[in-house]
């Protein structure tokens, strides 16, 4: 052959015309597509949801302590080229006009504060502002408007200051730093700072630098400040800021790559079905060429530019219809998420060009490589052999490609292995009992009626390729169910975190006395509260009578600690005990529960006497139980709890929690007025926007999840499809010999709805093996056994690919026989 | 031109071991034309398949214009192939994704001939198809496919056409037309023609006749 590039873009062009490139065509675009589509699509989400969670803290990284942060770090800072702003929190008595006086929380914001997320103010005008307050100014939560009867332009003093109210402060991004800071807040700018004469040695002050930038600056700068930080003085960032929400987009990451991951086995095994069917299309086109002198080379070289041309098409529009799809999709959640424009960089691109590559070189060429092997015999004889299109060598070699490139993908040995893992499972126990089952039903099928005879002799004739599609079917069922099943738990898990009526507010310092007229107040109000813990403040001084260093003194290893102490003599909801016992109700001993890193902390462990403090008072417990917190609960956790009894002993106060409806926040200041001692802590704000980021993500995951379905309908629909082929021939022979159309439909409906409920069963022992690894070593869930899938996946299995089968092979009872015949 | 000794061939099935072809003698000259005749399943395309060197023997000689194909592997049998053997078939075995005009430059393209097109479109004028040069297969006739697949076989020039019950599944009109055409193109072209038909009347038109039966040849007189 003179060029067998040039002869291979004639064939491929040729192909083309002649409809046989369509389905390995769409399945190689389908990959290449759904792959840069997916991925790009959580890169961006992925940058969105960190900026979303970087707001929390309004800045990427921040430095708190309670001493004035040292110039040179701020200088340090700006060396490394990052952006910086910084915030001074303390309690100070605000005072209006009129001499109404409240205990608010200050917060004095200078240079480019916030630098992830934005404050948003009501200033009297059409817009919401979303400045600075200027030198001079200040904004004021609602509930202190409310306290200092102020209005804006009205003056308010802190400390020796005058600043003019300039707004309402509707929100601020970092509300959840800083729980300690009691009451209402107010903003000012940093530069009124010494004006207000508040600050002296000893004020319970902290300082925040807050530094935003790139990741390797912020990496550098981390690395400079890590070393000088002294005591009382804290490195937080992101992750750490927020454990309820660190935790929730980490899941979400790992469902996102899941769901990435699905979406090139999902492609793979389209292109896989669809290799094979162009293969078999092409045997008896390749003995022709080869009886008419094309050697085994030629026809190989031929096959492999023509697959090459293909994978370079499919690249480039795949990359075109993948950024597409992220983009319409992206767009789908422009409302929820923030409208910063991210480009989705070169990543997505490659990763969809290497998933190219390893379809086209593991699943694709195999059974192409192996036309050159097809005897030119075949012109003369059509029983001779056809080279076998897929052997278990192919998927053997398939598998292990794909299970590099998800490992490359993912970065994530687990969730790599229980893939592969599973599919193995599927695969190895899909051929056994596929072809065991098959071979059963061809003695099932003897002695019942004609259709289902035919149904069952059909799929026993068609053995290995009968075998291999239930295999696929079954895979391509497996990943979905793996899917939707670790996305239900997800989408569960996150709503329990935060399940509606969560308290969003505490009060604190309610003296023993005032505990009736509270309970009265909300009783009244038709407000829900929730049970009064006692409170006392407390240290842990030693443990079996070895004393602790002191707490401020910063050194590692086992320190005192300082905490709320409470009593209860009912394990608290939520808490896992992990060793010991919960004592029996109206215990008298001497007994303390505590929190599993506070003790490890204090190096604590089940029937150790601890030395306690509260207030002058110093006495001795015995360690009764050791419990696991869920911290992401939102609900009161505490580390040290005693038996009722024993904290009657010394002065506590009680503190509880609420839930307010947002449009019944008048409430709390209602509450103030009548007991203005109380200490109330608002959470609103947070946890809000907590359940928007568990919203926006949910949302998402949802998308993904239907791509990935089309994806897996794909699949269903090629390898149906696949089997139109083998299928005409049989059915135009018996529609000569007299067999009715409703006879060979109802034998293909029961042939495919029978590999459907084989397919169903493999997929269920493939998704409860992989949903066990994913939901318990990556995902970090609870694991139970889907019983419910069981009778559903073999249902549904049996329904869609029957119903999809007979769809697909619709044209074979249609096609007069003649037609068929005359073809052959 | 064609020249086989001792040709025996075997194959192995699940009980035993079955001899189609028991010792073939045959010599064929240049520009003979040869018909085998023989009822199914006495090994008629069996010999053909080995003597166009589609499958190899498992003993004997066979020489084709003075070459062993018996000593070549697969490969080098598609080259000569491509170089010296023309073939038509009793199913045509056109490429149903290649125009009438495709499946006649294939071999050419395969045998690196520059001027496939011209020729191409030569040949088929010849059977009668100039106005069929852009139709697919399954749009055409089956006496119009056998006339494509005709000119494809004669369009690479082969020292040697061989042809499968060429009129197997034509009628009788029209696998007349198809036989004068293979025969008019063979004295035009001076090819040698080998033959496997069922059709006497077809076979009669052949300088030599062989029969072929239970895996032994001999030639009518």
């Amino acid at each position: 052959m003179k060029s067998p590039l040039d002869a291979s873009i004639r064939l491929l062009i040729r192909d083309w015309r002649g409809g046989e490139l369509g389905v390995l065509f769409s399945a190689l675009l389908l990959a290449v597509s759904v792959v840069v589509a997916i991925s790009g699509f959580v890169n961006r989400l992925q940058y969105n949801l960190e900026r979303e969670s970087a707001s929390f803290l309004a800045a990427d990284l921040v430095v708190s302590s309670s001493n004035p942060i040292p110039a040179s770090w701020m200088d340090e800072v700006s060396a490394y080229g990052l952006a910086q702003g910084e915030t001074i929190t303390f309690s100070s008595m605000v005072i209006s006009a009129d001499d109404e006086m409240f205990l608010a929380s200050v917060k004095a914001v200078g240079g480019a504060y916030p630098l992830r997320g934005a404050l948003s103010v009501d200033t009297g005008l059409s817009q919401v502002s979303t400045d600075n307050p200027e030198p001079g100014t200040v904004f004021l939560a609602p509930r202190l408007v409310q306290q200092l009867s102020a209005s804006i332009g009205d003056e308010v003093y802190v400390g020796d200051a005058t600043l003019t109210v300039a707004g309402t402060l509707l929100s601020e991004p970092d509300s959840t730093t800083g729980f300690f800071g009691y009451g209402p807040r107010l903003v000012m700018n940093a530069a009124n700072l010494d004006e207000t004469g508040v600050l002296q040695p000893g004020s319970r002050v902290t300082y925040r630098l807050l530094v935003a930038g790139e990741s390797d600056d912020l990496t550098g700068f981390k690395e400079w400040v890590e070393p000088q930080l002294v005591q009382g003085q804290r490195l937080s960032s992101v992750d750490e800021s927020q454990p309820g929400i660190g935790a929730t987009l980490e899941r979400a990451r790992g469902f996102l790559l899941l769901a990435g991951s699905l979406g090139v086995m999902l492609a793979a095994a389209a292109i896989l079905v669809a290799a094979r069917q162009f293969g078999e299309r092409h045997t008896d086109q390749v003995a022709v060429m080869k009886s008419l002198g094309a050697t085994r080379a030629t026809i190989r070289q031929l096959y492999a530019f023509s697959l090459a041309w293909l994978g370079l098409i499919s690249m480039g529009l795949g990359s075109g219809i993948g950024w597409l799809a992220q983009s319409a999709m992206f767009n789908a959640l422009a409302g929820q998420l923030p409208s910063e424009i991210t480009r989705i960089g070169i990543t997505p691109y490659i990763t969809g060009a290497i998933t190219a590559f390893v379809c086209i070189g593991f699943f694709a060429w195999p059974p192409l490589a192996r036309l050159g092997g097809v005897s030119p015999l075949r012109v003369i004889r059509r029983e001779e052999t056809i080279a076998d299109a897929t052997r278990s060598s192919d998927l053997v070699l398939g598998t292990a490609s794909l299970g590099l490139l998800m490992l490359w993908y993912s970065s994530d040995w687990k969730l790599t292995g229980a893939l592969i893992g599973s599919i193995a499972i599927t695969v190895g126990l899909g051929f056994f009992v596929a072809q065991t089952l098959l071979k059963g039903s061809r003695q099932v099928g003897s002695s019942a009626g004609s259709v289902w005879r035919l149904a069952l002799a059909g799929m026993h004739r068609r053995g290995t390729s009968s075998a291999f599609q239930v295999v696929i079917f079954g895979i391509a069922i497996m990943l979905l169910l793996v899917l939707t099943a670790v996305r239900t738990s997800l989408l569960d898990q996150w709503r329990l975190q935060i399940p509606e009526g969560t308290p969003n507010h505490f009060i604190l310092n309610v003296a023993p006395s005032d505990e009736s007229s509270l309970l009265t107040f909300f009783a009244e109000r038709d407000i829900e509260v929730g049970e009064l813990y006692p409170a006392a403040r407390g240290r842990v001084m030693a443990v079996n009578g070895q004393p602790l260093p002191d707490w401020d003194r910063f050194e590692e290893g086992a320190r005192q600690r300082e905490a709320n102490f409470t009593s209860t003599d009912t394990a608290p909801e939520g808490n896992k005990i992990v060793s010991g016992a919960w004592w029996e109700v109206g215990t008298e001993q001497s007994l303390v529960s505590l929190e599993d890193g506070f003790a490890e902390d204090i190096g604590a462990k089940v029937g150790d006497l601890l030395t306690l403090r509260i207030a002058a008072d110093e006495f001795s417990v015995e360690v009764a139980s050791i419990r696991e917190v869920n911290w992401e609960s939102m609900q009161p956790n505490f580390f040290v709890i005693f038996p009722d009894k024993l904290l009657e002993r010394f002065p506590n106060t009680l503190f509880t929690s609420f839930y307010l409806e947002p449009d019944e926040k008048y409430r709390v200041g209602e509450l103030l007025d009548v007991m203005p001692t109380l200490t109330i802590i608002e959470l609103d704000v947070a946890i809000q926007e907590i359940k928007t980021i568990i919203d926006q993500v949910s949302q998402a995951i949802e998308l993904v999840l239907l791509i990935i379905l089309v994806a897996g309908a794909l699949v269903l629909i090629a390898g149906v499809s696949s089997s139109v082929d083998e299928r005409l021939h049989e059915s135009a022979i018996l529609r000569a010999l007299g067999a009715g159309r409703g006879t060979l439909l109802g034998a293909i409906a029961i042939e495919f709805a029978t590999m459907g409920s084989l397919a169903g069963i493999l997929a269920i022992l493939g998704s409860e093996t992989a949903g066990w690894v994913l939901q318990t070593q990556m995902l970090d869930l609870e694991y139970q056994i889907q019983w419910v899938l069981w009778p559903m996946g073999i249902a549904l299995g049996a329904v869609i690919i029957g119903s999809l089968g007979t769809y697909a092979c619709r044209r074979v009872v249609s096609v007069p026989p003649l037609q068929v015949l005359r073809e052959l | 031109m064609i020249k086989t000794s001792q040709l025996i061939k075997r194959v192995s099935t699940a009980e035993s071991e079955l001899e189609i072809l028991r010792g073939i003698d045959l010599e064929i000259k240049r520009g003979e034309t040869a018909a085998i005749v023989g009822a199914s399943g006495s090994g008629k395309s069996t010999l053909l398949g080995l003597l166009a060197g589609l499958d190899a023997p498992s003993s004997g000689e066979i020489m084709l214009d003075g070459t062993n194909i018996v000593n070549l592997d697969e490969d080098e049998r598609a080259t000569l192939r491509s170089e010296k053997v023309g073939f038509v078939f009793q199913n045509f075995q056109l490429l149903p994704a290649l125009t009438a005009l495709e499946n006649v430059m294939l071999p050419l393209e395969l045998a690196g001939i520059g001027d496939a097109r011209e020729k191409s479109e030569e040949f088929l004028s010849r059977v009668g198809l100039e106005e069929r040069f852009h139709h697919y297969p399954r749009t055409l006739s089956g006496g119009e496919q056998q006339r494509v697949a005709i000119a494809r076989a004669f369009a690479s020039q082969p020292l040697i056409l061989f042809a499968d019950e060429p009129t197997g599944n034509l009628d009788t009109t029209t696998g007349a037309t198809v036989v004068e055409l293979l025969f008019g193109l063979n004295k035009e072209e001076g090819t040698t023609l080998v033959l496997v038909t069922h059709d006497n009347t077809l076979a009669a038109r052949c300088q030599r006749r062989f029969t072929m039966t239970a895996g032994h040849l001999e030639e009518a007189s």
